[in-house]
This record gives C-alpha cells, sequence and structure tokens, in this order.
C-alpha cells in the first residue's frame, strides 16, 4: 500500500492533498511500529502502573494488595526531609556537571577532529572511561580517592590541601562530580565527533576567504552548525546527571551517606522500592522528578532555541 | 554486513536450541525432584566447600537434585523481587537482620513440623534460634554465626610493655593512648590505638552496657534515650578527645581487618571472618583476640548470624526440609564449619570442632552467651541508615552526640510510622 | 580543516598528554592489580608494578570457573541482538520524527522524551511481572525485547537526521523511491558516524547492563558476563583481586568495539557526493 503511495503522491502533488497525507502518515506510522510496540509494553505501560501505584499503599510480599490513598503519598514526599536533601544534592550536581561535561566534550572533540597526529590514538584512549562500567569505575575512584590514594597524594606534590574525599561529608559528592565528568565527556565527545564529520569543508573554506580566524570560524559556523547536538548533549546531560544512581550506590554502599551527602533522588527513590518495599512512595517520588526534568528540559529548549540550526 | 548478521544468527539460533535440549538423567523425571538454593557470594573457597557438601547431600538423597543459584549482589533486594513475582528458590539463606520483616510477610514456611527427634533442634544456641521464630513459630535454622572480638596486635603491645589485653573499656582507652605513637620524623601518626567502625551494628552492645535499646518494644527507635547516649559517648570521646582511634577512611583503608593489618591500628573489633583474611594476607602480622572489654561492668558484644529458611510456595516442601536438615545437621554442619570460615551453631559440633579451645576463636566463641543479637526489628534500614548518616557527623565534630541522635530517631520513626 | 597556528600546537599536546595520562592512570593500576595476590592488594602498598606478580586471579577467571565461556557466549549474543535491533528501529523511529510528516508527530516525540524523564528503579518491578506474564523470565528474548528500542538513541538520531539537506529526499522522490527505499539506500548509507556512534553505545549498555540480569535471569547458565564476575563480592570482605581482573576481562570487549568503529569517526563522508 505504502509502495504505490511514495509514486503516486509526487504525480499528482497539487490534486491529492489528502491523500499524500495520508500516506505520509502511514509511512511515518511503520516507521515507528517496533518502537511503539516495544516502549508501549516495557516502558508506557510500566510507567502507567507506577502512575497507578503512586496512588496507593501497596502490599508487595505475600499477595499484592492495593490501598487506595489519593494524593497522601505527595504529601508525605513534602514532609520527609530526606526528599529535599535528596533534590538539594541532585540539583547542585546538576548545575555543576551538565555544563562543564558539555564544554569539555566540545573542546576536546574539536581538538581531536583538528588534524593533529595520532588522533585515532588519543579518542581511543580518552574514551577508556566511558567504556568502562561505572560499576568498575566507582571501584577504581574508591582506591583513588582513598585517604592515602593517588589523589591525595597528587594534591600533596602540588601543595594544595587534602581531603578525606570518601568519608566527609562535605566533599563526597564532589568527589563523584569529579569522577563523573571524567567519565562521561568522552561520551559526548564522540557524538560531537560524528556530527562534526557531517560540517561541510566548504563553510569554512568560505569563512575563510571572508577573512575569519581559527576562532571565528568555530564561533560562526562550528558552534551553530552543532546546535542540534548540542541540544541532545544538554538534554540527555540533564536527564542523566538528575538521574545518578550507580556511583552514589557504590561510593556509600546504598545508605546515601556520609549523612546523607551522596543520596540522589534515584538513589532515594531505589531505597524506598527495595529496602522498604514501598513502591507506591517510590513511584510517587520519581513522578516528582520526572516532572522537575520535564521542566527543566522544556526551559532548556526554549534557552537554545529550536532545534534547526540557523532558524 | 548481511553476511555478518547471517553467521550471527546462525551461531545464537544454534546456542539457543542447544539449551533447550533436555539433560538426561538416570532417573525419569517423575522420581527426581529438583531444588533451588540461593545464597550470596563468597571466595572462591567457600563456594568450592559449599558444593562439597551439596555433593554430599546428592550422594545421599539420590533422588533430590539441588540446583545452587547465586545471587552476586544486592542480594536482599534481588530476593523480595523475586518473592513478589512468585519466582524465588526453595531454601535460601536470610541473615538475621533481615528475618523480622520477611517474618511478618507470611512468605515463609515454618518449620515446626518438619522437626524430627534425631534433628535434635535443642542442639543449637538457644539466643541464634530465637533470631528466627515468629509468633512462636520457628522459621530458619541457624546455619552458623559469628560475634565480635577484640582483636591485638601482640608486637605493639610488647613494645609497650603490655602483655595482657584490656579487660574494661576505661583500660583500652589507656591503652589506646599509649599505643598510638608517631614512628617517623614528619610529625604524622603511624599507629593509632584503636579502629573503630561507627556503624550501629558494631556499637549495640554499647547501648545495652547502660540499659538503653536500640528499639523499644513497638519496633521504634529509641536510641537517643539518656542510657543509650552514654554507651555511645564513649566512642565520640575516644575519637574527640583522646584522639587514639580513627576510622578506616581516615587511614585510607575499606575496613577494620584491613587497618588492623596494615599495622595502623593496634587494636581493633572484628568478627570471625577476619581470621582467615588476617591470616591469608597479612601471615607476617602476629595478633590474638580477646574478649570485649566490660563496660559499666558488663560484658557485651554481637552475634551475627544466618539461617536457611524454607519458601512458602516451595512445590516440594518434604525434600527442601531434607536439604535444610542436612545443611544444619549434625553432618552438615560439621562439614561446613570445619575448615574455621565460620563457627557451627550447634553446641554438639562446637565441643566437636574444639573451637572454643582454639587460640584465636576461643573468645569469639565465649561470647555467644552474652551476646546481643543483631537484629533491630521489621525495619532495620531506616534505623541503620539515620543512626550512621548522623552518628558520622557527630564523629566529625558537626553535631553534638544528643541534638543527631534526637534528629534520627525522630526521622526514623517518621518513616516507620508511614510504612505501619 | 587546517591546524591551528603553529605557536599552539606544542601547547595543545603537552595539555592532552596530560590529560591522557590523567585518564590512563585509573586503569594501569587496576590493571596491575589483577596481577597481584590480594595480601599486596590491602597490604596498602602503592606499587604500580605487582612485587608477586601472578596469573592465578586470571586463572581462576578463565580456567576454574567452568561457566565463564558460557557467560561470554549469553553476553555477546544478547549484545549482537539488541545493537542490530536499536541500529534498525531507532534509525527509524528518528528518521520519521524528524523528516516524515505525519500527526500526531509532535506527541511521539514529546512522549519518548517524557519516558527518558523515569528513572529505570520505578519501572524495574513492574517490567520483572510483565516478562514473567510472557514466560520470558530467564531467557534471551527477556533480555533482548524490552532493550531493542532506546529512547535515547531514537532522540540522537533525530537531531542527526534534522540536519540533512532536504534535496536529498527530493532528489530520491524523483527518482521514484518510497519512503522506505530513501530511507534504506540513501540516507542511512550518509548516516554512518551517528549509526557508528549509536553501535558503540548500545553495545556498551547491554554489556554492562547489571540491573535488569540480576533481577530476571536466575539460572547460572544464563548469566551474563558482568553477573557472573561479580560473585567475588563477598559479604564482610571484598576480592579486589578477582574483582579487578574481572573488570579487566569486561572492559576490553567494549573497547575494541569502540576502536573499531572509531573509523567512521573519521571525516570520510561529506555533502560534496551528487551535485550539492
Amino acid at each position: 500500500m505504502i509502495q504505490h503511495g511514495g509514486f503516486v503522491v509526487f504525480e499528482v502533488r497539487r490534486r491529492r492533498q489528502t491523500k499524500k497525507n495520508i500516506t505520509e502518515d502511514l509511512a511515518g506510522y511503520l516507521f515507528m511500529t517496533p518502537t511503539i510496540l516495544v516502549m508501549g509494553t516495557f516502558v508506557v505501560l510500566p510507567i502507567l502502573y507506577a502512575v497507578y501505584l503512586s496512588l496507593h499503599k501497596v502490599k508487595l510480599l505475600g499477595g499484592i494488595e492495593y490501598d487506595f490513598i489519593g494524593f497522601r503519598n505527595f504529601t508525605r514526599l513534602v514532609d520527609d526531609e530526606r526528599v529535599w536533601i535528596a533534590l538539594w544534592n541532585t540539583v547542585q550536581y546538576v548545575i555543576i556537571v551538565v555544563p562543564t561535561q558539555t564544554i569539555l566534550a566540545l573542546i576536546l572533540a574539536v581538538t581531536l577532529n583538528s588534524g593533529i597526529r595520532g588522533r585515532n590514538w588519543w579518542r581511543i584512549l580518552y574514551f577508556l572511561p566511558t567504556v568502562t562500567s561505572s560499576a568498575v569505575l566507582a571501584l577504581i575512584f574508591m582506591w583513588i580517592y582513598n585517604t592515602d590514594g593517588l589523589l591525595n597524594d597528587f594534591l600533596t606534590f602540588l601543595g594544595l590541601p587534602t581531603y578525606n574525599w570518601l568519608g566527609d561529608p562535605q566533599v563526597a559528592l564532589k568527589g563523584i562530580m569529579l569522577m563523573n565528568i571524567w567519565s562521561t565527556a568522552p561520551f559526548y565527545m564522540v557524538i560531537y565527533l560524528a556530527a562534526l564529520q557531517d560540517i561541510p569543508q566548504t563553510l569554512y573554506e568560505a569563512a575563510e576567504l571572508d577573512g575569519a580566524n581559527n576562532w571565528q570560524k568555530f564561533i560562526y559556523v562550528t558552534v551553530p552548525l552543532l546546535k542540534p547536538v548540542t541540544f541532545f548533549v544538554i538534554a540527555m546531560g540533564i536527564i542523566g546527571t538528575f538521574q545518578l544512581f550507580d556511583q552514589s550506590y557504590i561510593f556509600s554502599r546504598g545508605t546515601g551517606g556520609p549523612n546523607n551527602s551522596t543520596l540522589t533522588v534515584v538513589l532515594l527513590i531505589y531505597q524506598a522500592v527495595f529496602r522498604n518495599l514501598q513502591i507506591g512512595y517510590a513511584s510517587a517520588i520519581a513522578f516528582l522528578l520526572a516532572f522537575l526534568i520535564i521542566t527543566i528540559s522544556l526551559i532548556q529548549r526554549r534557552f537554545l532555541g529550536s532545534d534547526k540550526p540557523y532558524s | 554486513m548481511l553476511k555478518f548478521i547471517g553467521i550471527a544468527l546462525t551461531i545464537a539460533l544454534s546456542i539457543i536450541s542447544c539449551h533447550s535440549l533436555p539433560i538426561p538423567s538416570n532417573y525419569t523425571s517423575s522420581q527426581v525432584v529438583n531444588i533451588k538454593l540461593s545464597g550470596w557470594g563468597a571466595s572462591p573457597s567457600e563456594q568450592k566447600l559449599l558444593k562439597q557438601v551439596l555433593q554430599n547431600f546428592e550422594t545421599q538423597h539420590p533422588n533430590i537434585q539441588v540446583k545452587y543459584e547465586e545471587i552476586s549482589d544486592q542480594y536482599m533486594d534481588v530476593m523480595k523481587t523475586r518473592l513478589i513475582g512468585e519466582a524465588a528458590p526453595d531454601v535460601f539463606y536470610l541473615d538475621a537482620l533481615e528475618a523480622p520483616f520477611l517474618m511478618s510477610q507470611g512468605v515463609l514456611e515454618p518449620l515446626e513440623q518438619y522437626i524430627t527427634p534425631e534433628f535434635d533442634s535443642s542442639d543449637f544456641e538457644v539466643k541464634l534460634l530465637e533470631s528466627f521464630k515468629y509468633k512462636n513459630q520457628i522459621y530458619g535454622f541457624p546455619k552458623d554465626y559469628s560475634t565480635l572480638a577484640l582483636f591485638y596486635n601482640k608486637k605493639a603491645f610488647a613494645l609497650e610493655n603490655l602483655s595482657n589485653p584490656p579487660a574494661t573499656w576505661d583500660e583500652l582507652r589507656t591503652y589506646s593512648q599509649q599505643l598510638t605513637i608517631e614512628r617517623q620524623q614528619d610529625g604524622r601518626i603511624s599507629q593509632y590505638g584503636f579502629g573503630e567502625i561507627p556503624e550501629l551494628a558494631r556499637q549495640v552492645y554499647k547501648i545495652k552496657a547502660f540499659g538503653g535499646q536500640v528499639v523499644d518494644d513497638q519496633g521504634y527507635a529509641a536510641f537517643a534515650s539518656e542510657a543509650a547516649l552514654k554507651g555511645l559517648q564513649l566512642v565520640i570521646d575516644q575519637y574527640q578527645k583522646d584522639r587514639s582511634s580513627v576510622q578506616k577512611s581516615d587511614v585510607g583503608t575499606n575496613s577494620a581487618s584491613e587497618m588492623f593489618g596494615q599495622g595502623k591500628v593496634a587494636m581493633t573489633i572484628e568478627g570471625n571472618w577476619a581470621i582467615p583474611f588476617l591470616n591469608d594476607s597479612f601471615p607476617n602480622l602476629e595478633f590474638a583476640t580477646a574478649e570485649l572489654p566490660r563496660i559499666n561492668d558488663v560484658k557485651g558484644t554481637m552475634v551475627f548470624t544466618v539461617a536457611y529458611v524454607m519458601n512458602k510456595q516451595a512445590k516440594h516442601k518434604a525434600e527442601a526440609w531434607q536439604l535444610i536438615s542436612y545443611l544444619t545437621g549434625k553432618e552438615g554442619m560439621e562439614k561446613w564449619t570445619g575448615t574455621g570460615f565460620a563457627l557451627p551453631s550447634r553446641k554438639s559440633i562446637a565441643q566437636k570442632l574444639g573451637y572454643n579451645q582454639d587460640i584465636l576463636r576461643s573468645a569469639l566463641v565465649a561470647g555467644v552467651d552474652y551476646a546481643t543479637t543483631w537484629q533491630v526489628g521489621k525495619y532495620p534500614a531506616e534505623i541503620m541508615n539515620n543512626f550512621d548518616n548522623q552518628f558520622i557527623s557527630v564523629m566529625l565534630g558537626q553535631q553534638p552526640l544528643k541534638q543527631a541522635m534526637e534528629r534520627s530517631q525522630a526521622v526514623a520513626n517518621k518513616q516507620i510510622k508511614a510504612m505501619e | 580543516m587546517t591546524g591551528y597556528s603553529i605557536n599552539w600546537k606544542p601547547l595543545l599536546y603537552i595539555l592532552l598528554t596530560l590529560y591522557a595520562v590523567v585518564t590512563i592512570i585509573p586503569f594501569l593500576w587496576a590493571l596491575s592489580a589483577s596481577f597481584k595476590p590480594l595480601s599486596e592488594i590491602v597490604s596498602g602498598q602503592a606499587n604500580f608494578l605487582p612485587r608477586n606478580f601472578t596469573f592465578d586471579n586470571y586463572k581462576q577467571i578463565f580456567l576454574q570457573e567452568p561457566l565463564f565461556l558460557r557467560w561470554l557466549f549469553n553476553s555477546i549474543v544478547i549484545a549482537v541482538f539488541v545493537t542490530i535491533l536499536n541500529l534498525i528501529f531507532n534509525s527509524m523511529a528518528g528518521y520519521a520524527l524528524a523528516r516524515l510528516r505525519f500527526s500526531g508527530k509532535r506527541f511521539w516525540f514529546f512522549l519518548i522524551l517524557a519516558v527518558l524523564a523515569v528513572p529505570a528503579q520505578v519501572t524495574l518491578i513492574p517490567t520483572f511481572l510483565i516478562l514473567k506474564a510472557f514466560g520470558w523470565l530467564n531467557s534471551y528474548q527477556g533480555m533482548i525485547v524490552p532493550s531493542m528500542v532506546n529512547a535515547t538513541f531514537i532522540f540522537m538520531m533525530r537531531q542527526f537526521f534534522v540536519n540533512f539537506p532536504k534535496e536529498l529526499e527530493e532528489a530520491a522522490a524523483l527518482d521514484g523511491l518510497t519512503a522506505f527505499g530513501t530511507f534504506w539506500r540513501i540516507v542511512l548509507p550518509l548516516a554512518k558516524p551517528a549509526l557508528a556512534a549509536q553501535a558503540v553505545f548500545v553495545f556498551m549498555g547491554s554489556w554492562n547492563n547489571f540491573l535488569l540480569p540480576v533481577v530476571i535471569l536466575f539460572d547460572p547458565e544464563m548469566f551474563t558476563l558482568p553477573l557472573g564476575l561479580n560473585t567475588f563480592k563477598g559479604q564482610y570482605i571484598s576480592y579486589w583481586n578477582y574483582i579487578m581482573a574481572a573488570s579487566m576481562v569486561f572492559t576490553l570487549p567494549t573497547l575494541a568495539i569502540y576502536a573499531f568503529f572509531n573509523r567512521y569517526f573519521i571525516q570520510s563522508v561529506t555533502f560534496t557526493g551528487g551535485k550539492g
């Protein structure tokens, strides 16, 4: 059906507007079908179920029972100081990590794309942290962050003060931030690298003819053309950082300590689900988080403008 | 590209089809019963030992096959998920800490009805068995245990002319001060007297020593009482005022045993698991153990224990019981605890294996009589997390003890209330 | 692209080298720890060259663990299938969202973004229950099907396709190609860098995935590699030597895949192909 649609459409373009719309619709939906099916079952359905759960007090073990309590889960979370601590920790984390890792990724990508020697080796090397699973990285870093470990030795060497990275509540989160920027920036670097391949040489040549130097070429050609990808990098960055879990779980052995300093919202959700089997409450917190992420992403979209390069 | 996909598909299909081929056995399927057992991961040697014990069981019971499925991480989280999804194993490990909650949910099979006289359930240490009783029903039999004992470095002691381990907590503090020395010129202390672990699991006996409790009869947190604070204050004072104790992260280590093994502290309080670890990793270390010093003239220590329990929805309960009764029976327990990884929960086996005379383990064994079980009601996570969080900040001098404990007690109780 | 002016080059190389050194040190340590016995690791010495060099840790993993090859197979099979399916389906959806016009497009895009905002921990138990209802627990399909489409990469592909010149489709239509034909024959080949990036990340994600397998796989024979190798975390003591050896073993394949796909990130495709 679609086959002849594409054919026919362009020949009768002026005469059959509605037919074109239907066939384009069909094409669109056919392309989307696997996605809709799989995501519908394994993502949307669980989420809808979680919405249902957030309005109930749920007994899971020994027979599933639901006790409708309306919005009480939500009022409870407003009252729960750990939710606010977790939120504050997470927000701090997002504000620092997202800009830093984006800029770092962009700089690395542009540098590695600029025709320096041995760039393949650099790319492989820099990608090492991303390729390693976060569990392994966290373990390695627990050793480096040791009070007698590499980082403190290095700081002493430079004459800088040392910290108890793992035990002091005031620096524990910063330790995780450092580790994460280092390990996630390469992921975005690779994406930027791929995007840089798609920028036509001709644009740079034209800019040079207009007398632009390297910095101007970067600002006026590269950055604007990377806008759609930057939107992706920042949006994913926000989502990823708001959902920080692995490292804070491993560093704090699931407690969110010392003194709740590494407690992130998702860790709190995890604790509520698994430690306390409070899946209704956990779902409520999860929706608070989702709401926050969506709001911030929308704001970000407004800021960065539309995702077409020149608009 | 397509060729590659084709090859990958072929390989995958052949693997999948091989996997679904039935495994031939000597018995027809109606005769052999399959029992699933789950536990957490441990050292390769312990796993080998467990496999051997299971093989012995299978030899004695040819109609039962045991499938051991290890849950390598987040054991309780995975176990709870499986229990919810009705896909849990027939028999599994349950730590005393997590037992009250699970027992109250009606997912475990009461074992009273399966006990036979030969099983000799009175042979178990009463305290350990009590941890797995709920509303007068028994839900599990302890497979082993460990208490806490004082580990001290004999060489460090000798250098300070100390011959006997401290008998009271005051003596321990005095010793610690003596044993905190700087051996190098750079002014950094190279050895501290005592290695402290500020977790609730290691502090309960101090609370008890002054008559305090961690939880009250209703299961609510009660560790901010005057009596409890007296016990906890001892830890804070030693860390902040005497400056003769350190935490594991202060000296760049991951555990008390590591601190002790590396010689960074001269004394620490650890359990039975530390002995094989220290022997293997620090063979040159000369150490000894002793019962914990008396606090407020009261002897105290902690005991940690794990039991085998049966899933209420197990399909072959009789066979599952055979497995449990073997593993916690005299023969199975003797094999399991024979190499010193864990201490036997049966009095007769403890006698037989002579642990009460073992030079390093006698202190641990002696502790069972007066130990406090590490079990704090149905909501251990709330109690522990809130306590640990705030206690750390007190240690670091960020808050006074009373305020921190009252705060964490209030938060814990608020959370518990919301769950009731 | 001409390089930067000569004055910057040495400084650039120094900075790059510094960053490379910082990056590689943690891995060098983990690598060296994987050849040390446990006693040397916990003794607190900071030496990079093992004093008691030993292959024992690897021997334990490869030779003494009978299921190692099986775990490797499982991880490979699952990762390969997931990657191929993702490449196809995500790109299709991304293309549709970027270039095709169909009613409800905005809604679907928003939905895809919105689901990204909900963390996996909350959907874990419902997913487990759904898989149980299908009878897909402890199976390859249980591991592959829920992961064969990924919102993140649909999003990413969409952003890539948005930048493509409109002329492409118009030329294809003039040649009589359908939407699908355009997609398969013209657009996809031009998206090689994006596809390569996607392949690497999806493979990595599947390879390193721990949360889903630990919950739905029971049979040790069905374990994926991260699950199998995680058995060395004891209750009270961690066996760092085995953990580090295991970490090396399962990091290397993803690194190899990345190195393989890296060639696609080199500027080899330009838009001057055809009459631009």
